[in-house]
């Protein structure tokens, strides 16, 4: 697995106030995992066979990135939350959390959600696309300001 | 069917009919007659009272009539059509098959008139009943959905060979999908897709085209438009032009899936009315100025900004007028 990816996974933790995700991809798997303040952080990083070459070269996990995990937390779930369920986008585009700007927010944290439900809207090229819930659960994180580009596979929302 | 589109069925030949005919016609009296005739209305039509010789509408409305389109679809886009209804009004086409979005694959949906006809982020798609074609399409896909990026600019090129079907020239598209006649907007899709982030897809394409605006009771649209019959002098049969744009949306849909964008990416190009020109693009939070370079694999916009390349997703562009 790219060492980027993983950065991006942490600081993805960081911001979004999930206490543990565990990523699979074919035979390799990172689970990274913290505990909220004041308790100090802890980041286990598994990545069998890490990549070599130009990608190694780049930024890695450090405690100076650590640390901001003890930041309080707005959007987050509680940190007792051990799991999530990640919803990430299917294409780039820019992300939009109603149907329109006079209409309310599809979801908000804390909402309960079931499989099939409308999340958010990726417009890409025209195309509105509106992305369903995979599994049914709770909104515990919203990665993603209104409005605002997201690359293929970002992660958009947690569902626990 | 409801009285009103009754009397719109026999008032749909523009020529005059008296009340009393009418009212017998409906089996209603003629002050029941008058008061349909104002409850056409609110629907964008003109329909002219002249006393001692009747009723009748301000132009004549060829209505959609299904059984013309199936008799005129060729026969590649009749295998592949699942379902098949007219509406003489509804919400929205696309919300018609979004609703059952699941089973809507090979479906096609028209309406004479929609209450709330829409285009990308709220803004409203505005037709007089009668006066332009409003249809949807309902398309699955097994594929993921990065890979329908270019949907969009393949359903504006089935309408662009539709209208040149028509004998209409000048037809330009405008990244993404715009349907433009010397700078003025002739035709819109909107593509709404639902499914789970990893697939299928289920896609409903939408498309409005204005054929013959009423030239009396013309409805306040904020962009510069103009219809189909306005640039022909000649007036056009609603059902061949629907039967027409099925078949090339069917055709498109189905070599989509197959090619992807790359197989009318180089077609595409040859509508592009904005390659090479300075443009503004409106953002949801900014502005950006810079000169098209084109459209790339994914159908994304390609602007040099200051000398350097970006690509874009969304947003609207406007031409910019050199200085």
């Amino acid at each position: 697995m790219d060492i980027r990816k993983v950065k991006k996974l942490i600081e993805l933790l960081a911001e979004s106030g999930i206490a543990e995700i565990e990523i699979r991809e074919g035979e390799e798997s990172v689970r990274i995992s913290r505990h909220g303040p004041p308790a100090p952080v802890q980041t286990v990083v598994h990545v069998p066979e890490p990549q070599q070459g130009p990608s190694a070269a780049g930024p890695s996990p450090s405690p100076s990135t650590a640390t901001a995990f003890s930041e309080p937390l707005s959007t987050g779930a509680p940190a007792h939350e051990r799991k999530g369920h990640m919803v990430t986008a299917p294409m780039v585009g820019t992300f939009y959390r109603s149907a329109s700007p006079e209409s309310p927010p599809f979801v908000e944290v804390g909402q309960m959600v079931s499989k099939g439900d409308v999340l958010c809207v990726i417009e890409a090229m025209k195309i509105m696309n509106q992305i369903e819930a995979d599994v049914s659960g709770t909104i515990s994180a919203i990665l993603v300001e209104n409005a605002q580009p997201v690359e293929f596979d970002q992660p958009l929302f947690v569902i626990t | 069917m409801h009285q009103r589109w009754h009397l719109l069925y026999l008032l749909a030949d523009g020529d005059f009919h008296s009340g009393q005919g009418l009212a017998a016609e409906l089996g209603v009296s003629r002050t029941a007659v008058w008061k349909r005739v104002r409850m056409l209305e609110p629907y964008g039509l003109d329909v002219h009272a002249v006393p001692g010789k009747g009723y009748r509408l301000g132009s004549p409305i060829e209505l959609l009539d299904q059984d013309r389109i199936l008799l005129e679809l060729d026969s590649s886009a009749k295998a592949l059509l699942t379902r098949f209804d007219i509406y003489f009004e509804t919400d929205s086409t696309n919300q018609r098959l979004l609703d059952h979005h699941a089973q809507a694959h090979g479906n096609v949906c028209l309406a004479e008139f929609q209450t709330a006809g829409r285009g990308r982020r709220g803004s409203r798609w505005v037709s007089p009943l009668g006066a332009g074609l409003c249809l949807s399409i309902g398309w699955c896909f097994d594929s993921f959905p990065d890979s329908l990026t270019g949907l969009a600019l393949a359903g504006s090129l089935a309408v662009v060979r539709t209208l040149r079907a028509f004998g209409i020239r000048d037809v330009g598209l405008k990244w993404p999908n715009d349907v433009m006649w010397r700078g003025r907007k002739l035709a819109g899709i909107l593509l709404e897709m639902r499914g789970e982030s990893t697939g299928p897809c289920h896609v409903v394409a939408g498309v409005g085209i204005n054929v013959a605006f009423p030239i009396t009771r013309r409805p306040k649209i904020e962009q510069a438009w103009v219809d189909m019959v306005s640039i022909l002098g000649r007036p056009i049969s609603r059902n061949t032009l629907a039967a027409r744009l099925i078949g090339e949306l069917f055709a498109v849909l189905s070599a989509y899936q197959v090619q992807g964008f790359a197989g009318v990416r180089d077609e595409w190009a040859e509508y592009d009315l904005i390659s090479g020109r300075s443009v503004t693009l409106t953002l949801p939070d900014k502005q950006v100025y810079g000169r098209v370079i084109g459209v790339d694999p994914h159908a994304a916009l390609m602007l040099s900004v200051n000398g350097r390349v970006q690509i874009f997703t969304s947003g609207e562009v406007s031409l910019r007028l050199r200085s």
